[in-house]
């Protein structure tokens, strides 16, 4: 079966490497027995591991969680290849579990595609953190919908040894609702995050950003589309991109929105940092503003890290890397600092400085 | 303890030191005194390995080991500290994650126990309520938003945690009001008067010297030290200006 995807020639996809997907397709799971120790935060919540796109019942937690078939529909070329089993969350008025749901993807190799359906009521409220982990392609399509006033913390790490990691979110906020999406690639695969956010009713709050790390020859890519379609809704887009060697990391982040959509408030903020002059960063800031009452900053710089700044931290002790560890922690901070629970925070801090190699 | 000999260094291909010696010996605090463009701050860049300052002949020995072939890092392990004259700003980067870096890297690279997160608390606030700084301002970024006055405080908080051998205080009095000078002032005798420890004093003028007396006291022109004499020098330079005393 040939695999279709989508060509570098198409604008949304030109700085993406999809050209070891193919092989990941054809290729089977080593599977064997899987270490799951130091994966879970130890939140005391609702569990889920996937070994291989496939639940592994012994080591799950499902509490409020389902887990089998899940009616998705998308027409996004990465996300609609996960169909078939998967998980969903679907919480009534005003429920909300008592800790953070977590869920681990492991990968032995070969490609698993996992859909997910969350399913917020009104005044609903979930936290959910993923940890996607091992080799191979684990490409993962969620919907998520949320009532009005409903909350979601969703928050993702990408720390896959090796492969490919794809991601694509697909959200509606309704009236007062607030979808927080954070994302951290920190690992050795290649990652592609795609999200479409729909601020569907007034009041509505939507926020995707995070932290891509790119060295080696890595590429890491998030394409972002946040809509406000109804009046005084709120968007934020923090990004921050690191690039070392020849690594490419890459941002598309749009905000769009309607004519009706009056009084909308969004905000962006992509920056980029190369770590030597031969990596790449491309940020591509958009947007398309039908509205005439708005107000939409948005920022978008690529630098060094400031050469004073090295010299003042070497004057003072630090060893070249750990200076430029300690910068470019600074310099991601902005993105992971959006995650409200501090123990979420800390795990994602602290993949952050190993991949930085800084102080264990 | 430093020993310089025949320095020639230049920055931006204009030669800026041409020969200047000079000999600090432990338990000395010594002056170099100059006007603008003598040399002042490149001779301290130097010192400290700043790139872009680059030696072109002479030779720097510190405690006996050539300081010039050390990276900067390697400089302050070795007991070094260069007090700025613009202290940098390090957005999101604490004062307390900072200097717990830096003290824990120059530990371990002579092989002594690194200080556990409760130790270094206790010896930064210690050195922050000595100083006369807010310890609450440790929390804060690195200089980001300090006065120029509470900079410098922050430097010789730096210069107290760290506790190096030689201290290299490129104009650590400028931006000072009269109280922050005394404080600095007092500050420097606390941590660096002391028979195993010597300081360089840079400045333009004599005022910091009111309340860090030295033992000695350089005047840089040109490149080179033209004159040396005891405290008693400075006032005379403050006295007939550097045109008189230097020609």
């Amino acid at each position: 079966m040939s695999l279709p995807l989508p060509s570098p020639r198409d604008e949304a996809w030109r700085w993406s490497d999809l050209s070891g997907l193919p092989a990941l397709a054809e290729a089977r799971p080593r599977g064997g027995v899987i270490d799951t120790s130091g994966l879970w935060l130890g939140c005391g919540g609702p569990r889920l591991l996937f070994v291989d796109g496939v639940l592994d019942e012994a080591l799950s937690e499902p509490g409020p969680l389902g887990a089998g078939a899940v009616e998705v529909d998308s027409d996004h070329p990465l996300g609609r290849l996960a169909r078939g089993a998967g998980w969903t969350l679907d919480l009534g008025k005003g429920h909300s579990p008592d800790a953070t749901i977590e869920i681990v993807h492991v990968a032995t190799g070969g490609a698993s595609h996992v859909p997910a359906r969350i399913t917020l009521a009104s005044e609903a409220q979930a936290s959910i953190v993923e940890t996607f982990v091992g080799d191979g392609w684990a490409n993962r399509l969620t919907q998520v919908d949320l009532g009005d006033g409903a909350r979601l913390m969703h928050a993702a790490r990408l720390r896959q040894a090796s492969g490919f990691t794809s991601l694509r979110i697909e959200g509606q906020v309704g009236t007062g609702a607030s979808l927080v999406s954070t994302i951290l690639a920190a690992g050795g695969a290649g990652t592609r995050i795609d999200a479409a956010v729909k601020l569907a009713a007034p009041g509505a709050f939507a926020e995707v950003g995070g932290a891509l790390l790119a060295r080696g020859g890595q590429r890491h890519d998030a394409a972002v589309t946040l809509r406000h379609e109804a009046p005084e809704g709120m968007s934020r887009q923090t990004w921050r991109a690191v690039a070392d060697d020849h690594a490419t990391a890459s941002l598309a982040a749009r905000v769009e929105v309607a004519r009706h959509a009056q009084q909308t408030d969004g905000e962006q903020s992509l920056r980029g940092l190369l770590l030597r002059r031969t990596a790449t960063v491309n940020l591509k800031p958009e947007l398309e503003i039908f509205a005439d009452d708005v107000k939409c900053a948005h920022g978008a710089t690529v630098g060094e890290l400031d050469r004073n700044a090295l010299f003042y931290l070497a004057s003072r002790g630090l060893p070249p890397l750990e200076a430029q560890a300690l910068l470019t922690r600074a310099f991601v901070a902005d993105a992971l600092g959006r995650i409200g629970e501090a123990a979420v925070r800390e795990a994602f801090e602290a993949d952050a400085d190993a991949w930085l190699g800084a102080n264990p | 303890m430093l020993q310089i000999t025949d320095l020639h260094a230049e920055t931006a291909g204009k030669t800026i030191l041409q020969g200047l010696s000079l000999q600090i010996n432990a338990g000395e605090v010594h002056a170099i005194m100059g006007p603008n463009g003598a040399g002042k701050s490149t001779l301290a860049y130097t010192l400290g390995g700043r790139p872009g300052y680059e030696v072109t002949a002479g030779s720097a020995t510190f405690d006996g080991a050539d300081l010039l072939a050390l990276e900067p890092h390697e400089r302050a392990a070795a007991g070094l500290f260069l007090g700025f004259q613009y202290p940098v700003e390090i957005p999101g980067v604490s004062n307390l994650q900072f200097l717990r870096t830096a003290l824990n890297a120059q530990k371990r690279a002579r092989g002594e126990a690194e200080l556990s997160g409760g130790e270094f608390i206790k010896l930064a606030r210690a050195q922050a309520n000595a100083l006369g700084l807010d310890p609450e301002m440790l929390k804060r970024p690195v200089n980001v938003g300090f006065s120029g006055g509470e900079k410098k405080r922050a430097e010789m908080v730096q210069m107290g945690i760290l506790a190096p051998k030689l201290a290299i205080l490129d104009e650590t009095d400028s931006g000072l009001d009269i109280d922050a000078l005394r404080v600095v002032g007092q500050g420097i005798n606390t941590i660096m008067r002391a028979p195993d420890k010597a300081v360089l004093l840079i400045t333009h003028y004599q005022r910091l010297l009111d309340y860090v007396r030295p033992d000695f006291v350089h005047v840089l022109a040109g490149g080179r030290i033209v004159r040396s004499g005891g405290p008693e020098l400075a006032l005379e330079l403050e006295r007939e200006g550097y045109a008189e005393v230097a020609a």
